[in-house]
């Protein structure tokens, strides 16, 4: 496939998707398409969908009504090793056992490339490697992922995803519990992979601020729909804002990059 | 690695020596040496003594630590908890129920049936708690719970058949019940071996698989593991190993606790390092446990069960206390 093909082509699609828990319909006939090598930012209140819509688009949660396709075809079709060879995914909040190195969580990225009895490859090492070397973990590949700040832990996590190799990554809430600087670290690493290496990235954020400067596309959900979908400066704006959020908001140019910035009301400004 | 499995096999080679040579009746080196290289001028009764109680009473407690080990290592992996056990969940009960039934009302004790016996008991109790523990997928903490609850139930059943069976069969059975090795003949290792191959193997061969399950169940999943069917194969694994382990000595508690926590300061998480070490440090502490329960107190014999327990039990109060501050 030739660069240019690729740019216009749609590796992701959720189609008339309903997708929920128990008796309740989180989703609700959502369309909705991931643009090939772009950086997309859902946001959203909580409770929107924005976490069930990324578990239904790689097939963690059943689909109520509706399809998801991957490249193409329907991905219950595919077997569940070979979406996980297209598509990684870092959970929320995710757990690792005490005292795991950082090199053995990579390594577990390669298990939906291996087969039960096959060996450890030199493909597998080579693509650990790289994993380790673009999330700038070589150094702490022996540590234990307990002993690590939460920046390097998420950074490790994502090295374990990385080593999986897919051309789709979808991060739920990467940034969460972290501290500024450990989100931006974050955050940077996702916009050098989606610039440099091509990758498809889709993440929950918080931080609309944060969404407005790093994403190619926002997405802006409520109720289990899609209320508004489109560049930074579509979606960012004091209407969209105000029904999504229930916030009243002014907007401002960043000084830095142009990129439109919400400033929330507060008390008397209203 | 290397390191660490070659100082195991040497402290499992010298207790090895030790069972062989001591007992109310000592044997010393050079005659051990003459039975075991055949030598026809060996003392009779040293050869008695050497291979027809002393060899597969050793060889036994060696396999028996090996299959609790490595059922031990399974089920903290599948289980994601590090306190759990095969006794913890009923199974190893629930296997030694069936056997005793078998035992007490069949008067049966044949070496090749009592394992199926326990097998049976295992797997219907692992069936039961995976069937009720069962909605959308079953949690760690649900199976442990019901298998705490159905592991009792098995528990009354058997101090039910103990109360109200034959006296003279009953306190036989007692004996093996608590965890013993005292009847060990070449015809329980033999079976015994031939039960824990297969499984050991499989075991071995779903390393990976047991390296991810021990994430959490998103993050396996994520990963393309079928995390259902892979805790299911593996529960059934462990309880063949219990089921046979119950089968050949009882209920020895503690050894499947305490060996994969060893293995894994030793040699990390890894499980392809990881269950090889734990079975080699559960077939250490069974030897040695046997060994110290049938001299220390001589003529008395301790069964071995109730010597991993004296040790065992500080072990466990030793892990709580050191995960004191690790959050849930």
């Amino acid at each position: 496939m030739s660069v240019r093909d690729s740019e216009n082509a749609v590796p992701l699609t959720a189609r008339n998707l309903s997708a929920g828990y128990a008796r309740k319909n989180i989703l609700e006939h959502l369309d909705f398409e991931i643009l090939h090598g772009r950086f997309t930012v859902l946001i959203g209140p909580n409770g929107c969908g924005k976490s069930t819509l990324l578990r239904a688009l790689c097939n963690l949660m059943p689909v109520r009504d509706g399809s998801v396709l991957l490249d193409g075809c329907q991905i219950s079709e595919f077997s569940t090793k070979e979406i996980a060879r297209r598509v990684g995914v870092l959970a929320q909040g995710p757990v690792a056992p005490e005292g795991l190195t950082v090199q053995d969580l990579a390594r577990q990225g390669r298990y939906p490339h291996r087969s039960l009895f096959g060996q450890w490859s030199d493909e597998d090492e080579i693509a650990c490697r790289t994993a380790l070397e673009l999330t700038a973990l070589t150094d702490l590949k022996d540590r234990a992922i307990d002993n690590l700040s939460g920046g390097q832990r998420q950074r490790a996590w994502i090295a374990m995803t990385l080593a999986q190799q897919t051309g789709i990554l979808l991060l739920d809430e990467p940034t969460t519990y972290l501290d500024l600087a450990h989100q931006i670290e974050v955050l940077d690493l996702v916009q050098r992979l989606v610039r440099e290496q091509q990758t498809t990235v889709v993440a929950v954020l918080h931080d609309i601020n944060q969404a407005a400067r790093y994403a190619d596309h926002i997405v802006a959900m409520k109720d289990g729909r899609i209320a508004v979908q489109g560049s930074p400066e579509e979606v960012i704006n004091k209407e969209t804002i105000e029904a999504v959020f229930g916030v009243r908001v002014a907007i401002v140019t960043c000084p830095v990059d142009g990129a439109p910035l919400a400033i929330p009301l507060t008390g008397r400004q209203k | 690695m290397r390191k660490t499995v070659l100082l195991l096999n040497i402290g499992i080679f010298a207790v090895f020596v030790l069972s062989l040579r001591l007992g109310d009746q000592p044997i010393p080196y050079s005659q051990i040496i003459g039975v075991l290289t055949g030598d026809p001028d060996a003392a009779v009764a040293a050869q008695l003594i050497v291979l027809e109680v002393r060899l597969p009473r050793a060889i036994l407690a060696l396999l028996v630590g090996m299959a609790l080990a490595v059922a031990g290592a399974i089920i903290q992996t599948v289980m994601r908890n590090p306190l759990a056990e095969p006794g913890l969940l009923g199974i190893n009960s629930g296997g030694a129920l069936a056997a005793l039934i078998l035992i007490v009302y069949f008067r049966n004790e044949s070496a090749h049936l009592v394992p199926w016996a326990a097998f049976a008991g295992a797997f219907v109790m692992a069936a039961a708690i995976y069937g009720f523990s069962w909605r959308s997928g079953a949690s760690p903490v649900r199976i442990i719970l019901i298998g705490i609850g159905l592991g009792s139930m098995a528990g009354a059943g058997a101090s039910f058949i103990s109360a109200f069976g034959e006296i003279a069969v009953v306190q036989q059975a007692q004996v093996w019940l608590a965890g013993s090795v005292y009847n060990a003949g070449w015809d329980k290792v033999q079976v015994l071996a031939i039960w824990l191959v297969l499984p050991f193997v499989l075991t071995m061969a779903a390393s990976r698989e047991l390296d991810l399950l021990s994430f959490s169940e998103m993050s396996a999943r994520s990963l393309g593991q079928r995390v259902e069917i892979a805790r299911a194969v593996l529960i059934l694994l462990c309880t063949m190993i219990s089921g046979a382990a119950v089968a050949a000595a009882g209920l020895i508690g503690f050894i499947g606790l305490i060996s994969p926590h060893v293995a894994r300061r030793f040699v990390g998480h890894s499980h392809h390092r990881m269950v090889p070490v734990a079975a080699l440090v559960g077939g250490f502490l069974v030897l040695t446990a046997d060994l110290i329960g049938r001299t220390v107190m001589a003529p008395a014999q301790l069964p071995a069960g109730i010597v991993t327990a004296i040790l065992g039990a500080p072990f466990f109060a030793f892990l709580l206390w050191e995960r004191r501050y690790v959050r849930s």
